[in-house]
């Protein structure tokens, strides 16, 4: 029995895509910016707000899953030559266009993995060059081929430096392949990350002229953008990419959006729904009132602009709702809002704190458009991209670190389940943790950003599979057999939510580690299970478990159980699970 | 009436020098740098003129009528669009802002760019032929699809010859190029129910012939995304009659059955969903009720165990049940 899960209750915010490609933009015309949000009370969807903002972290996710496209090879860089080579190679090809055949390309390594997608840096054998290659499997993820159309026209729609650049797309077997540059530096939130990670960064990440030279590009970026009708909607430093020579490009915009909340609309009946990344967002697009425009942007920008001082966004140590709440009610945030103590960021000046005043201003039209922001004095301080080779290239992880990352974010790669900030179930990875220095004393769950980021291959894996759920649903087909170490258990819990609606919680089991009270008291903690059936979960995962070591032939993959937290005059039934829950063991071979 | 400052040109020599840059560019001399300028330039104009920018509205109706009739009177419009490949980029995208927004204009309920189209239908059979053109491709496909919103306009695209092209287009190996032909082809396909109808009674052997070649593509997408608009198509109450031709063919119902095997389980759901009319007819002809009664007892084994997953979907769930009940109750004709 497998249940589709309803995706309607999954988000605060609902919105409608909003960009009409064939419409030239216009902010107070474009009518087909409109979008409508919902508040859902607290508390009251269950699992699915947590998976919720798993998926609103599709931005993340799915963008992430290209950031880490960007994430490339160093080494191979360094066999190859340096960017001339590319560049002249780029220059000698524009003769043959960018090929359909999948023969013409070689996959190198893998740079992200998604659950919809897995990118690989690629080598196009009749350009002679370097391309980013995103696989997606069209057959696992029930995607409507309109919304897929959509955001590939949206990238295909732009020429522009500071945009990421979409070469092509073909359909190999049930995938289709997107062939992307590749942007060998990794994404700006990378970066960030390691910096903090290898040197002190209490007062600031990046000196002004850093964060001058990389957002005047992305304010580049931006004013084509909105000049061509379409508003990016996530601006922030993980969609922010680096080349090797220092070039800034945006990257996905919305090629994420389907992945993963893609739906087939005409029969499904749900509205494609599109949740931003709550910490970036804008207060018009939180309250959704007026429905909103490329103003959000600047919203946006002006948080990406924070970010890139103090290595966060300014509420990110606290859960979507407060996120909300904080962005609507109080004075927009600043510098110093996220700030320990008085003074930490002293070394920033006036212009950079009055550029970001600008920005955060709660009236959108009182922000400025990224062609007046572009007139900034702040913008004055921006050097060139040779400058930013020093300061970010050269300082940021180092490939084989970003590609061993990415490679160990298989699907069910080692790791446990972890409730984030966004209130996302997301497998964190040990590694991870490990190589953390001591001097970063903050625990785990105070480190939002780094959860986030991990949020991107999993997070989504966990919200595909609530689709497709139980079927031991084929890996996307690039993946290598998923790492799962023998002593770690992939389990599912299925039952009812609040709403009587069938939901699946997959988490892990680690053996030796982890115990049956322990998963069950962390499923209560997260909201997910009501307190009382703490103890039936618990019980029946530790015997369900128990029996996997029996030396029965076949032991029982699954155990169906009564719950406690029923109402009275409920009818049980252990075939639809009313009243009971379920327990199983996940194949992930 | 200086709105624009300085350089505000009339509509007349707006579109006459757009026209001459056009010209420049198409004879491809030694100015055609300087004409690609001169057309990029031309056309920000006019897009300006009629969306406004940031600083300015657009302009009043009068100008924008005028702007209109100039564009008529020259035959501006398939200048540009005959053009389209030469000019750049962001000018490709212009034209198509243009274009549309022209074509939306309306003078109470007449749309008088309709009209004049309707007299110049190779505007149509070039946007069509846009296919042909990887870099045009899309820029075309916005156009199209803004005209298959005018039946007026459908009608001719639907009629046409040039229209059993967008078998082939849809089938192209670039994704988001085939992507596009298939949603203009939907669009033609769907929109007006009634003409739509008309067409597929009327045309039903060669279209559908044709469209049984989508249904074998090669290409996963194609084959997809094809079945899922046979199955709309039928199901389309304003199409019954096409249904009723449809479900008589044993050929049909071979290759529905054959799709319901499908590997992909996105074809097999898509497959279900045509499958079910065949059976759910009540007046079934002699080979439709062999091939069923050939099957029965697999057909009833295989739809028990089909999709069994989809627990949710109640209305899925309840035409399954009906199809297997309605499987098992068949009986031969008694002759």
């Amino acid at each position: 029995m497998k249940m589709e899960v309803r995706r309607k209750n999954r988000g605060f915010f609902k919105m409608d895509p909003v960009v009409d490609m064939g419409s030239p933009f216009n902010g107070k015309r474009d009518k087909n910016c409109n979008l409508k949000t919902e508040i859902t009370p607290p508390g009251v969807s269950g699992i699915f707000r947590q998976k919720s903002f798993g998926t609103c972290d599709r931005q993340l996710s799915t963008l992430s899953s290209y950031v880490r496209a960007a994430c490339s090879l160093n080494n191979t860089a360094g066999n190859i030559g340096n960017l001339f080579t590319r560049k002249m190679a780029a220059s000698a090809n524009t003769s043959c266009p960018w090929p359909n055949s999948q023969d013409d390309y070689e996959l190198r390594d893998v740079i992200g993995v998604g659950a919809t997608a897995v990118v690989y840096s690629a080598y196009c054998k009749p350009r002679n060059e370097k391309c980013a290659i995103k696989r997606i499997n069209l057959e696992k993820w029930n995607t409507s081929m309109d919304e897929l159309l959509k955001e590939i026209q949206a990238m295909s729609s732009c020429n522009h430096l500071n945009v990421v650049t979409y070469y092509t797309s073909f359909v190999v077997n049930d995938e289709l392949w997107l062939v992307l540059k590749l942007l060998e530096g990794g994404s700006l939130l990378d970066v960030i990350k390691h910096k903090m990670r290898v040197s002190n960064c209490k007062h600031g990440v990046f000196d002004e002229s850093t964060i001058a030279t990389v957002l005047k590009e992305v304010l580049k970026g931006l004013e084509y953008f909105h000049s061509n009708g379409q508003i990016h909607r996530d601006i922030k430093a993980g969609n922010i990419l680096l080349g090797e020579d220092g070039t800034v490009q945006i990257a996905d915009f919305g090629v994420s959006a389907w992945l993963a909340t893609g739906r087939d609309l005409s029969r499904q009946k749900v509205r494609h729904t599109f949740v931003g990344t709550p910490c970036w967002m804008a207060p018009e697009v939180m309250e959704q009132d007026h429905g909103y425009d490329f103003k959000a942007d600047i919203w946006s920008f002006g948080i990406t602009a924070i970010e890139m001082a103090t290595g966060t966004a300014p509420y990110h140590k606290y859960p979507p709702m407060k996120v909300l709440m904080l962005t609507l009610q109080n004075d927009p945030p600043n510098l110093d809002t996220g700030a320990d103590e008085k003074e930490q960021y002293k070394v920033y000046g006036k212009t950079f704190r009055k550029m970001i005043i600008d920005c955060l201003q709660k009236d959108p039209s009182k922000r400025p458009t990224a062609t007046e922001l572009l007139k900034h004095p702040f913008f004055k301080k921006a050097k060139d991209k040779k400058y930013l080779t020093q300061t970010l290239v050269a300082i940021g992880p180092s490939m084989e670190t970003r590609v061993h990352k990415a490679s160990k974010r298989q699907p069910g790669a080692s790791g446990r389940l972890h409730r984030t900030v966004t209130g996302e179930w997301v497998w964190s990875e040990e590694e991870d943790e490990g190589e953390t220095p001591g001097s970063d004393e903050e625990a785990p769950d105070k480190r939002p950003m780094n959860e986030l980021q991990r949020a991107d291959s999993s997070g989504s894996d966990n919200d595909d599979e609530s689709t497709v759920p139980k079927e031991t649903a084929p890996r996307p087909v690039a993946s290598p057999p998923a790492q799962t170490e023998p002593n770690v258990v992939n389990l599912v819990l299925r039952l009812r939510n609040a709403r009587k609606e069938l939901n699946d919680i997959r988490f892990e089991f680690i053996n030796g580690k982890d115990t049956a009270e322990g998963i069950a008291a962390e499923l209560v903690g997260a909201g997910l299970v009501d307190p009382l059936d703490s103890a039936p979960i618990s019980v029946n995962l530790a015997k369900l478990l128990q029996m996997q070591k029996q030396p029965q032939p076949q032991p029982a993959k699954t155990v169906t159980f009564h719950l406690n937290s029923t109402g009275p005059n409920e009818e049980f039934d252990d075939k639809t699970l009313i009243g009971f829950a379920q327990i199983s063991l996940v194949d992930l071979g | 009436m200086p709105l624009f400052g300085k350089s505000q040109k009339s509509p007349a020599e707006l579109v006459r020098s757009l026209k001459d840059a056009v010209t420049a560019l198409e004879r491809g001399d030694k100015k055609a740098e300087k004409a690609q300028e001169d057309v990029s330039k031309n056309l920000v104009l006019i897009k300006n003129m009629l969306y406004g920018t940031s600083d300015a509205e657009p302009q009043t109706d009068i100008i924008v009528a005028q702007l209109a009739q100039e564009l008529y009177n020259t035959n501006l419009l398939l200048l540009l669009i005959q053009n389209l490949n030469r000019i750049d980029f962001e000018g490709k995208k212009d034209v198509a802002q243009v274009f549309n927004n022209v074509l939306r204009r309306q003078i109470g309920t007449r749309s008088p760019t309709v009209e004049y189209i309707c007299t110049k239908p190779e505007i149509l059979f070039t946007l069509m032929s846009g296919y042909e053109h990887q870099e045009i491709a899309s820029n075309c496909g916005t156009m199209l699809r803004e005209c298959a919103r005018y039946e007026a306009l459908a009608k001719i695209m639907l009629y046409s010859d040039d229209f059993y092209n967008f078998f082939r287009y849809v089938e192209v190996s670039t994704f988001d190029i085939a992507s596009d032909a298939f949603s203009t082809f939907k669009e033609l396909l769907t929109r007006h129910k009634i003409l739509c109808a008309e067409f597929l009674e009327a045309n039903y052997d060669k279209v559908f012939s044709h469209y049984q070649r989508l249904l074998n593509s090669e290409n996963y997408v194609t084959r997809r995304q094809s079945l899922k608009l046979l199955g709309e198509l039928l199901l389309d109450r304003h199409n019954f009659s096409i249904m009723t031709r449809y479900i008589t063919n044993p050929d049909n119902l071979k290759l529905m059955m054959n799709m319901l095997k499908e590997k992909s389980r996105n074809i097999q759901f898509e497959a279900f969903h045509v499958f079910k009319v065949f059976v759910a007819n009540p007046n079934k002809p002699k080979p439709i009720l062999d091939i069923l009664l050939r099957n029965q007892d697999k057909l009833v084994d295989f739809l028990t165990k089909f999709h069994t997953d989809r627990s949710e979907d109640e209305q899925f769930n309840d035409e399954k049940a009906y199809l297997i009940k309605q499987i098992k109750e068949l009986k031969p004709l008694e002759h």
